[in-house]
């Protein structure tokens, strides 16, 4: 009979195993950072486009500090319906999908935010 | 602002308990110790190392460069008109050092695919999982009759930014008023699209404001420029008797420059004048053809959704030396580009795929000093290229209220600043 210490030994090695096999780190480990990326969503890597222009510093272009999911969602939604807007971030918010806006409002906006 | 920190300390946590003790063994022992190379310390590359610190922090990030301080290109052409400092423009390398960034300053010699390893100028070796090529732009040296490194000390190309950007801001100083001005423009593709028509408005309106009486003349291989229509109409209004720019089809294609004599020829000219700007054709800067991932039009291929050379395994290239049409050879597009990398390569060095995801790209130009045009894009990256997405971006509105333009400029200034934080720290 198997001892539960060995079990979860054998099942670590099948993790490392796994790992080997695509592995692109040429030790053959698994990287110590793959939870982060493994729970890296599509959610925040859309978001990588905001924060080029936008800081916590407030001034021409907004600061994203202080927004709610939803007045997040409500002021990009507003950005892409209105045709008659010319800003940036009317041109800007017209090539993302509704379903894309929900997600970086939900990811950027504070949950705790007024 | 996303802040990656606060959010990994979250994921660990949840990913602690979630996979809980079959995880364990594994994390408690192994170290990732993946070592990432990038070379090229501007908005890409500086980009990328900022974020891939936060993503993997404990993997080896090292950035090469071979000057200690970046000079940026974006508002060089402030520098050239109005009295905007070079120093304005110039960041350090300090900040990414304090973020655990590794910096190298020396020069690239040689890549080898095949061992994986970088060969600096000095004949040291450093051994990369991932290498990031970010190497801006190359003058195509060849390719314009007459034009050289030596020439370009008489005729400033000034398309890279630092002592070239003086050199020409102090020969306009130099000119006598009623002196011409020329500036030559090359085909596409080249570093920023709208770079060319920005630095004719502030060279314009430089003149008129200390040269009345002098002209530039923009030479231009092409019949059409990027924000054409808003940059002409500035002109019209601006500068009527300062600005006159010649397309492809009025003999604007310069063919041969001599800089002895301070000349360009068109197929029917020679113009001379004291003051000459030559923007020249341009190519993937030079270590990218040295680690093979340039193709027969000068550029790098890549695929969009990593980064990744379509030409060498585990070398990612972003920014101006990219074929990412209709992405365009932005500051603003290799700052993105160089972040999407950045998930891709700590994705993979974590045996994930990368994730397709939506890209975007805004430029500001200047046609006065408190005066701004823009143009954005939106693009995805799934379908085996970058696409732009229908009915998105575009360019501000023509014959559009002051405070527009006004309001603009500003956000210039604002972007310029957030950008140049988030890469340099």
């Amino acid at each position: 009979m198997l001892r539960p210490g060995l079990l979860l030994a054998i099942g670590a090695l099948g993790l490392l195993g796994l790992a080997a096999c695509g592995a692109d780190n040429s030790s053959g480990e698994i990287a110590a950072d793959r939870p982060v990326m493994e729970s890296t969503d599509r959610a925040k890597q859309l978001a990588l486009a905001c924060s080029g222009c936008h800081s916590s510093e407030a001034g021409a272009i907004a600061s994203l500090d202080g927004y709610s999911v939803d007045l997040m969602e409500q002021s990009l939604l507003a950005y892409k319906s209105d045709e008659d807007g010319t800003t940036v971030m009317h041109r800007l918010a017209r090539g993302y999908s509704d379903t894309d806006i929900k997600l970086i409002s939900a990811y950027l906006g504070q949950e705790d935010a007024p | 602002m996303i802040d990656v920190d606060l959010d990994r300390r979250r994921l660990l946590q949840g990913a602690a308990l979630g996979l809980g003790a079959a995880a364990l063994p594994v994390s408690a022992s192994a170290q990732s110790n993946a070592r990432i190379v990038i070379i090229g310390g501007g908005f890409g590359g500086a980009s990328a190392a900022a974020l891939l610190v936060k993503l993997m922090p404990s993997a080896n990030v090292t950035l090469i460069d071979a000057n200690p301080v970046y000079t940026a290109c974006p508002f060089s052409n402030l520098v050239i008109g109005t009295d905007r400092p070079l120093s304005a423009q110039q960041f350090s390398y300090d900040g990414l050092r304090q973020q655990g960034v590794d910096i190298l300053i020396a020069k690239a010699a040689d890549v080898s695919p095949e061992t994986q390893i970088v060969t600096l100028e000095d004949g040291s070796e450093i051994v990369y999982d991932r290498l990031i090529l970010s190497p801006g732009i190359d003058m195509r040296w060849t390719a314009l009759e007459g034009y050289s490194q030596e020439a370009a000390e008489t005729l400033p190309h000034a398309w890279k930014a630092g002592p070239q950007t003086l050199l020409l801001r102090d020969k306009l100083v130099a000119l006598e008023d009623g002196e011409p001005v020329l500036m030559t423009v090359p085909p596409a593709p080249y570093r920023c699209p709208p770079g060319p028509y920005e630095r004719a408005s502030m060279i314009a309106h430089y003149l008129k404001a200390n040269k009345p009486r002098s002209k530039l003349i923009v030479l231009d291989a092409k019949d059409q420029f990027s924000k054409q229509a808003l940059f002409q109409e500035a002109w019209t209004e601006h500068y009527p008797d300062h600005l006159e720019w010649r397309g492809a089809i009025d003999d604007g294609a310069v063919s041969r420059v001599d800089a002895d004599i301070g000349a360009v020829y068109t197929d029917f000219d020679e113009i001379r004048a004291p003051v000459i700007n030559v923007i020249p054709p341009q190519k993937a800067g030079a270590i990218a053809d040295r680690a093979g991932v340039t193709d027969l039009t000068g550029w790098c291929p890549i695929n969009p959704i990593s980064f990744e050379s379509m030409l060498q395994d585990k070398i990612h290239v972003i920014g101006d030396a990219t074929i990412a049409a209709p992405m365009p050879k932005s500051a603003f597009s290799a700052n993105l580009q160089a972040k999407v990398c950045a998930f891709a390569v700590a994705r993979l060095l974590s045996d994930l795929d990368p994730m397709p995801t939506t890209l975007s790209n805004t430029c500001y130009s200047y046609t006065t000093p408190d005066e701004a045009i823009s143009i954005a894009g939106v693009y995805i990256n799934a379908n085996g290229r970058l696409e732009s997405i229908a009915e998105s971006g575009g360019v501000s509105p023509l014959l559009a209220d002051k405070a527009i333009r006004n309001a603009e400029a500003a956000q210039a200034a604002h972007w310029f600043d957030t950008i140049t934080h988030e890469a340099f720290g």
